[in-house]
């Protein structure tokens, strides 16, 4: 098994736009390696968010090549990228992350519902990465009745329950206030740390950019700068 | 298992989208009543045709002799022997059959002659006792009685034929016609009693005199034109008549007709005002479909970031499509149930004594030899109940169809972009 969470080779994203084409991604050739706390940084516009969609298999790369835990996406069938999206990518988007039909617990579950896990694990598993994580006590609340923070929390609980080998973080914590934005990120580093996930961030926010291990800046669909730093830990996981 | 999700959703789908799914299934709701009520009433009405028609005609079920459709003569008649044969069959069948009653008839082509006029008449002999359960005359009785057990030389004639006669009832006149052995026999009787039925052609052309009289005058002892069956409802008539072929056989020489081919008339009324119905329910099922398709395809389009999310969590976009496609269907499906329920409740409820059109409509009308009453009442016929819940349900898939596609087609990262 590859020691690569991600790698991509030469992946553009261009979008057939009038008058012009639009290159959103340009030459993108990246590698991430297993349990890294990657954040890709940019000014509005750099790619940051098309990257994420790109290596979610949410969109097709224009040419190029990306492998996510060393299996090739690009050339999968629709299918077959759900498939991995399933079993190896969990998803935490900047808001309105959860369906508003499920609670939070069937929010949080639904991955593993969708992989055919029996309910006593399936909620044994939830409720677990709830106490962890600070939820206990609203796994049946739906959506509405959640905090923003909260909100994200779940987001996040569904993103790792299924212990997926990459977690795909759009700016998660730009419409949280600064002292919900560090507790989600403690939350996140503390999986990241016991548990081994990937994730990678975009983001604008210097909160997520100091806590990354690594830091990527984007411009105009392009690595600007790529750099490794020393692991800054926000505290005490939170609860 | 992922079936059970997918459905799980769906239903999640409808139940949080109350104010939306309640209006669509009031569009629904609202429409399969209205039409369970107007098939109701309209089934009533040709329930209503169809009866007055074959109560004064051949029944709902003739049994005559090959050719007696055709010509009308007395020549194709059932012999007694016959007449016999197909009582007993409908005797024996009537329990099981739905068989309300049954009348042997001996009708002729004649004419009727008094002291002022002489004109051509349908002249029927009838079985006064059964006549009176089978027909409706005595109910249109203007003058005198009906023909009743025992009346001998006596005649119950239609009010236009008395007046243009000038006959009144006691008065004697002579009807005449071709008897079985080809010579033209004359009849004296004598007017028991005078009907109006608002079917003009009858009232100027029938005369009602008891078969054993007619027998007698024609020579044709124990012989029927027609035996004559009601069943209710007359949905059964082919039923009944089918039953009623095979039991007699061929080797009978009888022939069994449904009413639809002794009364083809009346068959094209009732066919012709069906079509009428079936365009007002295309129409009705369009507007059904246009409500559906706009509730679910708004639904749809409102909720692109929920559906990318769904993407993003590992369904593909066939599950997604039938993620929208069963709730449309559930939809569907939940005001279909309302909706008949509703349209059972207010039509028994409010009419089940029947809608009094008399306000719109003379208190006598006549269409295709049948009377019209003014007071239709709604008739329910499961099949057709049944059919349109059919047809919602197929109707309710299409219009979810669309909505399904476009969900399904969804890019996952436009979807994602879009704020509910």
């Amino acid at each position: 098994m590859s020691d690569l969470a991600v790698r991509t080779e030469d992946v553009w994203k261009i979008y057939p736009q009038e008058p012009e084409p639009v290159q959103a991604v340009r030459g993108l050739t990246l590698e991430i390696e297993r349990g890294d706390f990657v954040a890709m940084a940019g000014p509005s516009g750099s790619g940051k968010t098309t990257v994420l969609n790109l290596l979610g298999g949410l969109t097709d790369a224009t040419r190029g090549r990306i492998w996510i835990g060393g299996e090739e996406l690009t050339g999968m069938s629709e299918r077959e990228r759900a498939k991995l999206r399933l079993e190896r990518i969990g998803f935490v988007f900047q808001a309105y992350n959860l369906l508003p039909v499920l609670t939070a617990l069937e929010n949080a579950e639904f991955t593993l519902l969708l992989r055919g896990l029996p309910k006593e694990e399936r909620h044994a598993r939830v409720h677990g990465l709830f106490r962890e994580i600070g939820l206990e006590g609203l796994a049946d609340r739906r959506p509405g009745r959640l905090s923003g923070g909260q909100q994200q929390r779940v987001a996040v609980a569904r993103a790792v329950v299924a212990d997926p080998a990459l977690v795909l973080a759009d700016e998660p914590t730009a419409n949280l206030d600064s002292v919900t934005s560090d507790a989600l990120l403690d939350t996140m580093e503390r999986l990241n740390r016991e548990h081994g996930t990937t994730f990678v961030f975009s983001t604008h926010d210097p909160r997520v950019m100091e806590r990354a291990r690594r830091l990527i800046m984007l411009v105009d669909g392009q690595i600007e700068a790529d750099e490794r730093r020393a692991p800054v830990r926000g505290g005490a996981a939170t609860a | 298992m992922r079936v059970l999700v997918l459905l799980r959703l769906a239903a999640r789908g409808v139940g949080r989208n109350a104010r939306r799914s309640m209006l669509t299934a009031a569009a629904m709701v609202l429409g399969l009543a209205l039409l369970i009520f107007s098939r109701a009433l309209s089934d009533g009405g040709h329930e209503q045709w169809i009866d007055s028609a074959v109560r004064m005609g051949s029944g709902h079920v003739a049994i005559q002799a090959p050719g007696y459709l055709e010509t009308g003569k007395l020549e194709h008649r059932l012999d007694g022997e016959q007449v016999g044969v197909a009582v007993e069959a409908i005797e024996s069948l009537a329990p099981e059959l739905g068989v309300l009653t049954w009348a042997p008839r001996l009708s002729v082509n004649g004419l009727a002659s008094s002291a002022a006029s002489a004109l051509p008449v349908r002249i029927e002999g009838v079985d006064p006792g059964r006549e009176a359960t089978f027909s409706d005359f005595e109910s249109k009785l203007q003058e005198g009685r009906y023909l009743q057990a025992g009346d001998g030389l006596h005649a119950f004639v239609g009010a236009e034929l008395a007046r243009r006669l000038d006959l009144e009832v006691g008065n004697r006149f002579v009807l005449t016609a071709q008897s079985a052995s080809g010579d033209v026999e004359g009849q004296l009787v004598r007017v028991a009693g005078i009907f109006r039925t608002a079917v003009m052609e009858l009232d100027e052309g029938l005369v009602h005199m008891p078969i054993e009289t007619a027998r007698s005058w024609l020579g044709t002892e124990g012989a029927a034109t027609t035996v004559a069956v009601l069943v209710e409802p007359s949905v059964r008539t082919d039923g009944v008549a089918a039953q009623l072929a095979g039991r007699l056989g061929s080797d009978t020489g009888v022939r069994v007709l449904g009413w639809r081919e002794s009364s083809p008339d009346l068959d094209s009324a009732v066919r012709i005002d069906d079509y009428g119905d079936y365009i007002f329910h295309i129409i009705l099922f369009a507007i059904i479909a246009l409500a559906i398709l706009n509730a679910v395809l708004i639904s749809v389009l409102g909720r692109r970031r929920e559906f990318g999310i769904l993407r993003a969590m590992g369904l593909t976009g066939f599950e997604t499509g039938v993620v929208v496609f069963i709730e449309g269907l559930l939809l569907t499906a939940a005001s279909g149930v309302v909706g008949m329920v509703l349209g059972f409740a207010f039509t028994w409820g409010f009419f089940r004594d029947g809608l009094d059109f008399s306000g719109l409509m003379d208190s006598e009308m006549s269409f295709s030899g049948s009377v019209i009453d003014p007071v239709i009442v709604p008739f329910f016929q499961l099949q057709q109940v049944l059919v349109s819940v059919y047809f919602i349900l197929i109707i309710g898939s299409l219009a979810s169809l669309y909505p399904a596609l476009r969900a399904s087609k969804l890019d996952p990262a436009e979807a994602m972009k879009f704020e509910q």
